[in-house]
């Protein structure tokens, strides 16, 4: 499938820190999942991918275009939809309003036309009753269901989204997930979250990322099956285990290095993850 | 859809009016004012206080607009095809006028007498207010805050109070009217002025490689 996104060797460094070190990756259409701790450097790829923070070294291109040139993140900017961990809004303005003041922004004038797109999102998130309704009256669901309308208008073929489920109760979630999953019909989107659940439900890739660098790239299958034969099952804590926590039925669920004859599980992704995670901390442990 | 014509840049500065912090903005006129026209309710203005008073309440105008910069929506409106600089320099142009009318009220309020040059006290307000919006744009250009104003109007508060104790004496901007040193002062103050807008606009544009918007860390 041809890439929509590709980075090639894309460094930033803050201070002393290597936000981004070497990152190269290809997204195709489709929703792609961005797991990793805290400081991995997640919100930096995406900041970087969405041009809201240029980097030291390497390139990308986001549908054809080079950022690195003024013209050609002029052009990114206008294929493209973001919605930042912490998105901010201007309080006094009403869900349409605040929708209406990004169409501007993204360059949508003809104020019909930017009307009608402006509704249409609004009722893609199912906004459209509360549409005149001051942003400071919504719920924090609601208003982070503003700020993918915000990111949908103007229909953008790459999508960039950080953790946007956080904070949200199950039902909220739960309604974000379709509404990703939506989004992911006919465009890139690339989803940075906490949440394997998340990339396990939506996602058909999931990128692993870990000290500004990327462990794994590959479908959720492939990242489940990295944990394959090493998840099982005790009666008791097993000392040789990565992790380990007693389950609603007693038994113990272990992660890491099975004993011989002990009783395999089924992985999910998220032991997946975390044996990517801690395959790599061994490794520089022992470098 | 996408076009470029008087009604799209009509809808721009509608738009990106709606988002000035005219809030903050107001105060510092508000408060500007009543800086300026409290001492005539005691009674007549001393000659030597019509200064003192304008520079102060130029200050205090100035406070508000270190917010003129402040976007809560931030890092929703980062990437947008519509440039920083664009939406920044319309909200100074928006201000301007704003401005203007509220300096001429507060020379009104000083009657003729406590008045000094007029000229020259005009260019110390436009320096200061010039400078005001000069640090929310550094502020701006070299964090990622989306609402630096009020670290920003704390820093410029703290400068206004200690630049006319500390500056040395042969630099001192704060000259009485009639001092020797007033028409090398209001040198001073021009300089001032440019060097703002000067650095105001260096700090305009997207952030390159070497000033860089920091993402706040552990993220």
């Amino acid at each position: 499938m041809t890439a929509t996104v590709s980075a090639s060797g894309l460094h930033l460094r803050y201070g002393g820190t290597r936000a981004l070190d070497d990152v190269s990756l290809r997204l195709t259409p489709g929703v792609t999942g961005l797991l990793g701790p805290n400081g991995a450097g997640k919100t930096t790829l995406l900041r970087v991918l969405a041009t809201a923070v240029p980097a030291d070294r390497g390139s990308f291109t986001v549908l054809g275009h080079d950022p690195g040139s003024s013209r050609g993140r002029q052009e990114v900017r206008r294929s493209l939809g973001y919605l930042p961990q912490s998105p901010g809004f201007h309080p006094d303005f009403s869900a349409f309003e605040f929708v209406d003041y990004v169409a501007i922004l993204k360059e949508l004038t003809d104020r019909t036309a930017r009307h009608r797109e402006v509704r249409r999102v609004l009722e893609e998130v199912d906004l459209g009753d509360v549409r005149g309704q001051r942003i400071k009256r919504l719920s924090g669901g609601m208003r982070q269901r503003v700020a993918l309308a915000a990111a949908l208008v103007g229909d953008p073929g790459f999508l960039v989204l950080d953790e946007p489920t956080v904070g949200l109760d199950p039902e909220q979630r739960m309604r974000f997930r379709e509404l990703i999953a939506q989004a992911g019909e006919g465009r890139t989107v690339f989803l940075s979250t906490h949440q394997t659940e998340d990339v396990a439900m939506l996602c058909h890739r999931v990128l692993v990322m870990a000290r500004g660098r990327i462990l794994f790239e590959g479908t959720p299958a492939e990242l489940t099956a990295r944990a394959a034969g090493r998840v099982w099952t005790s009666t008791e804590r097993a000392p040789g285990a990565k992790a380990g926590w007693r389950t609603g039925t007693g038994s113990f669920r272990n992660v890491g290095d099975p004993p011989a004859g002990a009783d395999l599980l089924e992985p999910t992704l998220e032991d997946g993850y975390l044996l990517t995670l801690d395959d790599v901390d061994a490794e520089v442990a022992t470098a | 859809m996408r076009r470029s014509d008087g009604g799209a840049r009509g809808a721009l500065v509608v738009a990106v009016a709606r988002t000035v912090p005219w809030r903050a903005v107001g105060a510092g006129a508000v408060v500007g004012l009543l800086v300026v026209g409290l001492p005539r309710l005691s009674g007549p203005l001393a000659a030597w206080l019509g200064l003192p008073l304008l520079r102060a309440a130029a200050l205090v105008f100035a406070l508000g607009l270190t917010f003129l910069l402040d976007d809560p929506a931030r890092r929703l409106t980062t990437p947008v095809p519509t440039r920083r600089w664009v939406r920044s320099g319309l909200r100074v142009a928006l201000v301007a006028p704003v401005a203007a009318l509220w300096w001429t009220a507060a020379l009104a309020l000083v009657p003729a007498p406590a008045r000094p040059p007029i000229g020259a006290v005009t260019l110390e307000a436009a320096a200061t207010a010039v400078l005001a919006v000069a640090a929310a744009a550094v502020a701006v250009r070299c964090t990622d805050e989306p609402e630096p104003g009020p670290s920003v109007a704390a820093g410029f508060l703290t400068l206004g109070l200690l630049a006319p104790l500390l500056l040395p004496t042969r630099w001192n901007l704060f000259v009485a009217v009639g001092d020797p040193n007033w028409q090398a002062a209001h040198v001073g103050w021009a300089a001032v002025l440019a060097g703002a807008a000067l650095l105001g606009a260096a700090c305009t544009p997207e952030p390159t490689h070497s000033l860089r918007a920091r993402v706040a860390p552990g993220r």
